[in-house]
C-alpha cells in the first residue's frame, strides 16, 4: 500500500518536474499594440517570424524581431515552451542565414524592461515578455 | 600602357606587405592581448545596427594546425602553421520589406597558393515575390552562396560548422573554390505546416573557380592552358520540423568545367576538355539536448571527354561521413566523427589506378577519423581543438604538398582555432 502511494507521489513529482511549460511565468509573445491589433498568431506564424523567415505583416509592413541573449533564462524559456526549439537551434538558424547573404538575426535586448520599450515604441515590433511585465503599452498575442 | 595598372600593383603590394606584418609580427606574439580585449567585448553587441534597416555582421577566425606527415595550410609538419586566418565583414540593407541588398568580403589565408586571398564571397539582391505564414516564394541575384549540403553555405564561418576542418568527405578544400558562390540567378520556394517546412532553392549560375585550384583537382597537375568554370545548374530540396530539431535534405550540382589549352600547341599540354561533374549529397541531422547527430553521404560522377578521347573518362566515387557533437553544458561541446571518401566506386583502394599510373594506390581514398572540442567563452568568443588520425590522401591539398615522393599514407592532424564574431 504504502509503495503504490509512493509511486503515485512520485509520478505527481515527475509530472512537475517533465512539464514547466505550463507554469505561470512562460513568457508570452507581445507586439506593438498600435500596428498589430490582431490577437491571434498561428503556431506556424510565430515559428517562422522567430526563425527570421517570415519578414513581413499581413499589411505588408515590415516585422521587427527583438530577443534577449542566447543565454538569458527568459529567452530560453521562451525557446523551450513557446517555440519548442533548443536555443542553440535558433542560433545556428540565423547564423546561417547571417553569414550566407539569406536573411537577417533579430536585434537584441538586454532586459525585459528594455524589451517592453523597444517593442512599444517600434511599428512592427514582436517580442516576447513574462507575464508579470505585461502592461497596456504591449499587447499579448495567443497562439492556441 | 594603361596608366591604372602601376597604381593598382601598387595597392596589392601595400595589402600583401600589410597582411605580412599584421600576421606575423605583433599580432600573435601578443595573442594574450587579443585574447583578453574580445574577453571585454561586452555581449550587447552581438551585431552594429548603423541604421533600423542595415545591418554589419563579421567573424575572424585564427588557427594553428601540427601535422605529421603531410601538410596542411602551410608548413604544418615542422613546428605548426599559423597560416590559417578567415575574416569576413557582411553588411544587409532591407530598403523595404520585400527587398534586401547582401554582400560580404573574405580574406583567407590559408598556405600554399592562398597567402591573401580577397574576395567578394556574395553580393546579391533578394526579391520577395510572394510571402504569408504558411508560403514564401523569392529570388535572388547576383553572386549567392551555392547551396551544398548542411555546412556549404556558412564554410567559412567557424561558428557555423563543427570542426575547424570540414569533414572532407564532403567539404573538400581542394574543390572549394569551385563550391563556394556562383555568379547568376536563384528561385527559391518555402512551404511551412505543422508537419514541417519545405525548402527548395534552384539556381543557374558560373561558378568561382581558381584556375590553378580547378586545375589541380582536376587533372593534379599544372598545365600551360586555361581552366574555366561554364554556365552550373544546382538545386537543393530541404525538409525541416520542429523548428530544426530534424533536418534532411538532397543537393546537387551539374558543373560544367573546360580546359582550353595553350595556343601554340606543345607537347606537356593537354587537349581540349570538357568535365561534368555531378555531386548528389544526401544530409540527416537530428538536433537534441544534449546530443546532435550529422550524417551526409554523397555519390560524385565526373564524366570527361576530351578532344581525341584520350582522356575521356566516367567515374563515379563517393563519399560520407557519420558525426556526433555531445553538448555537455552551455559553453562546452565534444564532437567525434567518422569520414569516408572514396574517389572511384569500382577501385576503393586505387589498386587498378596504382596498376596503370604507378602512382601510390592511397591518394585514392581517405579515411578520417576526428575527436574535438569546442569552449565558448562567450556568445560571440570560442576557443575549438581537434585532432584528426588520417589513413590515405585522397583530400590532401596539392599546394601545400608539391612533391607527390614526399607523402605518406598514414597521418595526423591536431588544430588550435579561435573565433570572434559579431
Amino acid at each position: 500500500m504504502i509503495k503504490i502511494y509512493l509511486r503515485c507521489l512520485l509520478g505527481t513529482l515527475w509530472l512537475c518536474v517533465v512539464s514547466p511549460g505550463f507554469a505561470e511565468d512562460t513568457p508570452v509573445v507581445v507586439v506593438n499594440s498600435i500596428t498589430y491589433p490582431n490577437a491571434f498568431l498561428s503556431q506556424n506564424a510565430i515559428t517562422a517570424i522567430f526563425g527570421m523567415r517570415l519578414r513581413k505583416w499581413e499589411d505588408g509592413s515590415p516585422i521587427k524581431v527583438f530577443v534577449m541573449p542566447d543565454g538569458n533564462p527568459i529567452h530560453i524559456a521562451f525557446s523551450k515552451y513557446v517555440l519548442r526549439v533548443f536555443p542553440y537551434q535558433l542560433r545556428s538558424a540565423w547564423n546561417r542565414l547571417v553569414f550566407s547573404g539569406t536573411g537577417e538575426e533579430p536585434m537584441i535586448v538586454e532586459s525585459e524592461e528594455k524589451m517592453r520599450e523597444a517593442i512599444s515604441s517600434t511599428p512592427g515590433a514582436i517580442g516576447y515578455l513574462s507575464r508579470s511585465m505585461l502592461n497596456e503599452s504591449v499587447k499579448a498575442i495567443s497562439n492556441d | 600602357m594603361n596608366p591604372l595598372k602601376p597604381s593598382l600593383m601598387i595597392k596589392k603590394n601595400d595589402i600583401v606587405i600589410f597582411t605580412r606584418i599584421f600576421f606575423s609580427s605583433n599580432y600573435f606574439k601578443h595573442g594574450l592581448f587579443y585574447l583578453i580585449v574580445f574577453w571585454n567585448v561586452p555581449s550587447s553587441i552581438q551585431a552594429i545596427e548603423l541604421a533600423d534597416t542595415l545591418s554589419l555582421h563579421g567573424f575572424l577566425t585564427q588557427g594553428y594546425f601540427l601535422t605529421s606527415g603531410n601538410r596542411i595550410f602551410g608548413e604544418s609538419d615542422a613546428n605548426g602553421s599559423l597560416d590559417f586566418t578567415e575574416a569576413g565583414l557582411n553588411v544587409s540593407w532591407n530598403p523595404n520589406a520585400d527587398l534586401r541588398l547582401a554582400g560580404q568580403v573574405l580574406f583567407r589565408r590559408a598556405g600554399t597558393g592562398h597567402e591573401h586571398d580577397l574576395e567578394l564571397d556574395f553580393g546579391l539582391l533578394d526579391y520577395t515575390v510572394f510571402s504569408t505564414p504558411d508560403h514564401l516564394l523569392g529570388t535572388r541575384f547576383g553572386r549567392f552562396k551555392n547551396p551544398l549540403g548542411l555546412y556549404n553555405d556558412t564554410r567559412d564561418v567557424l561558428s557555423t560548422r563543427p570542426t575547424i576542418l570540414l569533414p572532407q568527405s564532403i567539404y573538400l578544400e581542394r574543390t572549394r573554390d569551385l563550391a563556394l558562390s556562383a555568379d547568376g540567378g536563384l528561385l527559391y520556394g518555402e512551404h511551412r505546416s505543422e508537419a514541417g517546412n519545405i525548402l527548395l532553392e534552384i539556381g543557374a549560375g558560373v561558378p568561382r573557380g581558381n584556375n590553378l585550384d580547378t586545375e589541380l583537382a582536376y587533372f593534379g597537375a599544372d598545365y600551360p592552358g586555361e581552366t574555366e568554370p561554364k554556365l552550373s545548374y544546382i538545386g537543393r530540396l530541404s525538409y525541416e520540423r520542429e523548428g530544426g530539431k530534424y533536418r534532411a535534405a538532397i543537393s546537387s550540382v551539374w558543373l560544367d568545367v573546360r580546359y582550353q589549352p595553350k595556343f601554340p600547341a606543345s607537347d606537356d599540354d593537354l587537349p581540349p576538355v570538357k568535365d561534368i561533374f555531378i555531386p548528389v549529397i544526401f544530409s540527416m541531422q537530428y538536433n537534441g539536448d544534449p546530443f546532435s547527430i550529422t550524417a551526409e553521404y554523397a555519390t560524385r560522377r565526373i564524366q570527361r571527354a576530351s578532344l581525341g578521347h584520350a582522356l575521356d573518362l566516367d567515374i563515379t566515387g563517393y563519399s560520407y561521413y557519420l558525426q556526433a557533437v555531445y553538448q555537455f553544458d552551455e559553453n562546452w561541446q565534444f564532437i567525434a566523427r567518422y569520414d569516408a571518401l572514396y574517389n572511384n566506386r569500382a577501385d576503393k583502394y586505387g589498386k587498378g589506378y596504382q596498376a596503370i599510373t604507378k602512382r601510390p594506390a592511397y591518394t585514392q581514398f581517405a579515411t578520417d577519423w576526428t575527436f574535438g572540442v569546442r569552449y565558448s567563452l562567450t556568445a560571440s568568443f570560442l576557443i575549438a581543438a581537434e585532432y584528426h588520425y588520417i589513413n590515405g590522401t585522397a583530400w590532401l591539398p596539392y599546394q601545400d604538398n608539391l612533391d607527390p615522393n614526399d607523402v605518406e599514407k598514414h597521418w595526423q592532424i591536431f588544430s588550435i582555432a579561435t573565433s570572434f564574431r559579431f
